[in-house]
């Protein structure tokens, strides 16, 4: 039986120690993972026209990010089985339920201190995500992530 | 500068010529065209005017005769030398003697009579004639006129263009000529400034000029190779002046221990001692130079053919054992949290040898400027590369300084405490260059160095 998870991501390296952790959490049980960012929709007309999250996910994918996501991959290999990036955009709970039924979502990792980085358009997801109707996990990192250190994949070693 | 006159002169030739040719061809064309239009338009005035005299000449008795011949005088315009003729043909007339007769061309009335209609031109008058059967009788009505707007607005349109087109080819051709000058004078300006830039103020820059073109990007690109060049010389200079001081600190010891020893008499103890000191000045002496000519070897870039395929992991358990030969209260883990499950994922093609050398040199640097403090590494790997992480709680290196670290010879300002001669970094970034990967060094003062290293994975190398 394969066990679909959710983890809220930022688009740093750091963000996916959630992801790493989460794993290790679930030892040898068969893992689909869904990485979510949550990010406002846009409202004006033209934006929503042409509306590709594939383009905004491709967007903030950085190189260091798809090397660390690789390295969790294969770090993984026999359990991991499929890792989807989707946008999240409605900060209430019936979306998250929506979202989360969807996505035949069974379990929530969240990091308990490391905060999601919220640039202008992103909005943090932990808050709504806790309200879930289903089982949330916060994984405590033992190392404290430097906030001020460069986006590097050395984020990923603690 | 005779290459460049011949540029200066190919550019003004060439626009010039260009400019100058589609200026005739429009000329000329304008003229062409009006030309054979004008007289186009010119023929069918003369055949409406001679099929309407045709009409109230052979039938005068109709109504329509009399409103058409008014028409005709009230609102047709009377041509310049207009003349009409009403030629009755009669069987058997000499055409010869009719040309004679009326002073038309001979050609155009034999047209006339064979098919019907004709035009014709003799000088400035032209011609137009059709033939007409009536009452069994065959008339030619011929209507002849000088093509006064031919003659005089054409001639005016021909000086015109003529003027205009010698105007405009002169003023394109100086101001192809100034162009041509004058474009090329920003390179000179470079040539100039570079010429007088040599070994001994290479600190000197090229003047920057404001506009985003192609000429300050030259200016810019030929200051970043100054810089490269500057910095490559300073490095050199660096060089030198750091290996003779590390050379020479060794003779200088061999020397001066012997000095002192062959003062006077000595116990044979006193003379072992020295030799000793000697000895152990003399082994380092030769450490320096076999790593400067290891250096040397791995600088050189191509001549590796590396074939052994080798497993990353246990490349950094070998190194990790010779290093706790050499120094045993070394606290290295490795952690394995990362490690690929998959161990095709970590198989690199390399020399064992160099690469340990390398992992031998980054770990053992990390151990001593941490005073044997705990040390990390890293395995994990993507799907094209693998990295390896070193991370130590040392006294790190200080900002300013870490564009130099990988200068031979380069210490950091705070290394005065710990021994060492510098080559061991250069050596292991060589190597690691070798193999095309990549070694990078990130640091903070006084909180640890962490030396990140990335191989090309074997199937996509």
């Amino acid at each position: 039986m394969v066990k679909n998870i959710l983890v809220p991501i930022d688009f740093r390296v750091a963000s996916l120690n959630t992801l790493k952790l989460a794993m290790d959490y679930c030892k040898d049980q068969k893992v689909n993972a869904v990485l979510i960012y949550a990010q406002h929709l846009d409202d004006s007309i033209t934006e929503l026209m042409f509306y590709s999250p594939r383009k905004i996910i491709r967007s903030l994918q950085s190189a260091e990010f798809n090397h660390a996501l690789e390295i969790i991959k294969n770090r993984f290999e026999g359990i991991l089985g499929d890792i989807k990036i989707e946008l999240f955009h409605g900060n209430n709970k019936n979306f998250l339920n929506n979202f989360l039924s969807a996505q035949k979502i069974e379990e929530i990792f969240i990091p308990k201190t490391y905060e999601l980085k919220i640039t202008k358009r992103a909005f943090d997801p932990i808050p709504v995500i806790k309200t879930a109707n289903i089982r949330v996990v916060e994984l405590e990192w033992n190392v404290t992530y430097n906030k001020t250190e460069q986006e590097q994949l050395i984020a990923l070693f603690n | 500068m005779i290459t460049k006159i011949n540029t200066k002169i190919k550019v003004a030739l060439v626009v010039g010529l260009v400019f100058i040719t589609i200026i005739i061809i429009f000329g000329v064309a304008i003229y062409f065209f009006q030309n054979k239009f004008s007289f186009e338009d010119f023929y069918k005035r003369l055949e409406t005017r001679a099929s309407i005299s045709a009409k109230y000449n052979l039938e005068p008795d109709t109504l329509n005769a009399g409103s058409l011949k008014a028409l005709r005088n009230h609102h047709l315009e009377k041509l310049e030398e207009e003349k009409e003729y009403l030629i009755e043909v009669l069987p058997g007339a000499d055409v010869s003697q009719m040309s004679k007769k009326y002073g038309l061309p001979e050609d155009f009335l034999n047209d006339l009579l064979s098919v019907g209609r004709s035009r014709a031109k003799s000088g400035n008058t032209f011609f137009a004639g059709i033939k007409q059967v009536y009452d069994n009788r065959t008339y030619l009505v011929i209507v002849s006129a000088e093509n006064y707007y031919a003659s005089h607005h054409l001639m005016f349109l021909r000086n015109i263009l003529i003027i205009s087109v010698a105007l405009v080819i002169l003023i394109v051709v100086s101001l192809s000529v100034y162009f041509s000058r004058h474009i090329f004078d920003p390179i000179k300006q470079i040539t100039d400034k570079v010429k007088q830039i040599s070994t001994e103020n290479l600190h000197l820059r090229l003047d920057k000029n404001n506009n985003n073109n192609e000429i300050s990007e030259l200016i810019n690109t030929f200051n970043d190779l100054l810089s490269r060049i500057e910095t490559a010389l300073e490095t050199q200079k660096n060089f030198i002046s750091n290996a003779s001081h590390e050379l020479g600190t060794p003779l200088t010891s061999i020397i001066g221990e012997a000095d002192v020893s062959l003062l006077k008499e000595r116990s044979i103890n006193e003379y072992q001692d020295s030799l000793k000191n000697i000895l152990q000045q003399a082994d380092r002496l030769d450490q320096i130079t076999k790593s400067l000519l290891f250096l040397a070897q791995t600088g050189y870039k191509g001549k590796a053919d590396f074939v052994e395929t080798l497993r990353i992991d246990e490349i950094i358990w070998e190194t990790k054992q010779i290093i706790d030969k050499l120094n045993p209260a070394n606290k290295i883990f490795v952690d394995l949290s990362l490690l690929p499950e998959d161990p095709k994922k970590l198989k690199v093609k390399g020399n064992r040898q160099l690469l340990q050398l390398a992992f031998a040199n980054v770990l053992s640097n990390a151990c001593k400027y941490s005073n044997n403090k705990p040390v990390s590494v890293y395995i994990a790997s993507s799907h094209a590369l693998v990295f390896l992480t070193i991370k130590d709680q040392g006294i790190g290196i200080p900002e300013t300084e870490l564009g130099y670290i990988y200068d031979p010879f380069f210490r950091a300002s705070n290394t005065k405490l710990f021994e060492g001669y510098g080559i061991g970094l250069p050596l292991a970034r060589n190597v690691i260059n070798l193999h095309r990967g990549e070694l990078l060094v990130t640091s903070v003062l006084n909180e640890g160095t962490t030396v990140q290293i990335k191989l090309p994975l074997i199937f996509f190398s």
